[in-house]
């Protein structure tokens, strides 16, 4: 028949069939709902593995033509689960599949994509993969010039698989579409789905370090990362070098504000009653000087401690009022009106 | 094979966190006698500087970050201290590397020195290596941060 004769032309290496068998080899578990539909390979298998009777097929496959690429790319979701109920009601769950959702029986040449067995999906961020496989086939598209055809089938199956992995984040396993032409045994979709992976993952990095999103290919990103790394470590080691140096003039008598503190506050949370620093902008030079956290805004008139501070605090800009203990015994609720601004 | 992947999460504390804890360790490092001996200059700054790290650690994630575990689970060990971490439900000390056929030798390399350098590198794979390696640097760089505004502070110009 005219539609298998151009499936076998496709498929001239029994592609899909390995495909098939490599999908099947990835599932896991719970993929009872897949196996039917994979399972049966009879005659014509493109439409078998459809479940569609071969008519119904061939009609949709020869309206392909007529309609509009959008319109297929629309209507893809919906062919990946054409009768499966449990299968059609997950695609409904998603909203970009179900507004773009033409009505059920427009399942207008995607039968070709269902090559590849039609519930394939690509685990990872979206974004990356819909492009890196958009080019991918399309540039395998460009090379086989008799398959024109299926380009705008093949299209439509990135589409497909960009809208697919939305869904995956909701699967607990991963469908690694096979490209065209590329191996499809578990061990190298496995692969695969590990490097995009990583890709993510350095790209997140170039965020992250400065500079790096201007640097081409991995192996420098991952030197610039390094460095970064490295110069972040001796940073900390040069101020606790300083800090040591500084450290012996100052006497922390923190431990009063810190226990007073962390009976109001939570790990972590500082959202409510911020601790936020004053620090003085002076050196202090006598041993007796006293280096507290600054916890209050000086309302001049609450404080009866100023006389007791100037000595202390001649020149500071803030006024330190945190020597009484007691003071800072207050509950949580007191806390928060003392907030200094953070001169960080 | 491989689980779905979810948004990779890297947040980091605020700063204050980070001030708190490194606060008290330094108030604890006071606390110590022999702290204040101008001589031994050498072991107050590995001191601190230990006191630094643990104390991010400690702030920027507590147990829940693979790095901050191991490097506090290092510290301890140089105390002799026994550390306990609570159990969760996953198993999350079994570190399985992964086989997989092809490697890609520059990205081990690379990988390679990475696992030097973070803390508790040693087991993971690369990707995981990866997101380790994020929120170290976000941490890190806070904890920098910190210890800037403090040394401001205390010893300007």
């Amino acid at each position: 028949m005219d539609l298998s004769g151009r499936f076998g032309a496709r498929s001239g290496n029994g592609v899909p069939f390995r495909e098939v068998t490599g999908l099947e080899s990835l599932h896991l578990g719970g993929g009872d709902e897949f196996r039917q539909m994979v399972l049966p390979e009879n005659g014509g298998g493109f439409t078998a593995l459809l479940e569609l009777p071969p008519t119904r097929a061939v009609e949709l496959l020869h309206s392909s033509s007529s309609s509009s690429s959008q319109a297929t790319l629309h209507s893809v979701g919906t062919l990946t689960f054409p009768s499966n109920p449990i299968l059609m009601e997950r695609a409904a769950r998603f909203s970009v599949i179900a507004t773009e959702q033409n009505p059920n029986g427009n399942i207008s040449g995607e039968t070709t994509t269902s090559s590849v067995p039609s519930n394939e999906h690509i685990k990872t961020e979206p974004a990356e993969t819909e492009t890196s496989d958009q080019a991918a086939v399309e540039k395998q598209n460009n090379r086989c010039g008799k398959r024109k055809d299926f380009d705008k089938k093949v299209n439509s199956s990135t589409k497909k698989k960009s809208k697919s992995s939305e869904e995956n984040e909701k699967l607990p396993y991963v469908h690694v579409r096979a490209r065209r032409g590329q191996a499809t045994d578990s061990h190298s979709l496995a692969e695969r789905a590990r490097r995009e992976k990583i890709n993510a993952r350095m790209k997140l990095l170039q965020e992250l370090v400065p500079g790096c999103d201007k640097i081409q290919g991995t192996a420098l990103v991952l030197d610039e990362i390094i460095n970064h790394v490295q110069s972040l470590q001796r940073q900390v080691e040069m101020l606790s070098m300083r800090l040591a140096s500084v450290n012996p003039r100052i006497d922390f008598n923190l431990d009063t504000i810190l226990a007073s503190e962390n009976g109001s506050l939570m790990d972590g949370s500082f959202n409510g009653t911020t601790m936020q620093l004053a620090w003085p902008h002076q050196v202090m030079e006598t041993e007796q000087s006293y280096h507290h956290r600054q916890l209050q805004q000086p309302p001049p008139q609450q404080w009866p401690f100023d006389g007791l501070n100037q000595p202390v605090w001649g020149r500071e800009e803030n006024q330190d009022h945190g020597n009484d203990h007691n003071s800072l015994m207050v509950g949580s609720a007191s806390l928060h009106p003392n907030q200094v601004k953070m001169e960080l | 094979m491989a689980s779905a992947d979810k948004p990779i999460n890297t947040d980091v504390p605020e700063k204050d966190v980070f001030t708190l804890h490194f606060l008290q360790s330094l108030s604890n490092l006071r606390r110590q006698n022999t702290f204040n001996s101008p001589e031994k200059t050498n072991d107050r700054v590995k001191k601190i500087k230990k006191a630094a790290y643990v104390s991010m650690a400690r702030a920027a994630g507590g147990t829940n970050r693979l790095w901050s575990r191991a490097l506090l689970r290092r510290a301890a060990k140089e105390n002799s201290k026994v550390v306990r971490f609570p159990r969760r439900k996953k198993r999350v000390t079994c570190l399985r590397r992964r086989r997989s056929n092809r490697r890609d030798p520059v990205e081990e390399e690379e990988a390679e020195r990475l696992r030097n350098l973070v803390p508790g590198g040693g087991g993971m794979e690369t990707s995981k290596l990866m997101e380790e390696t994020a929120h170290y640097i976000k941490c890190l760089s806070m904890q920098v941060k910190v210890m800037q505004c403090l040394v401001d502070g205390l010893a300007p110009k």
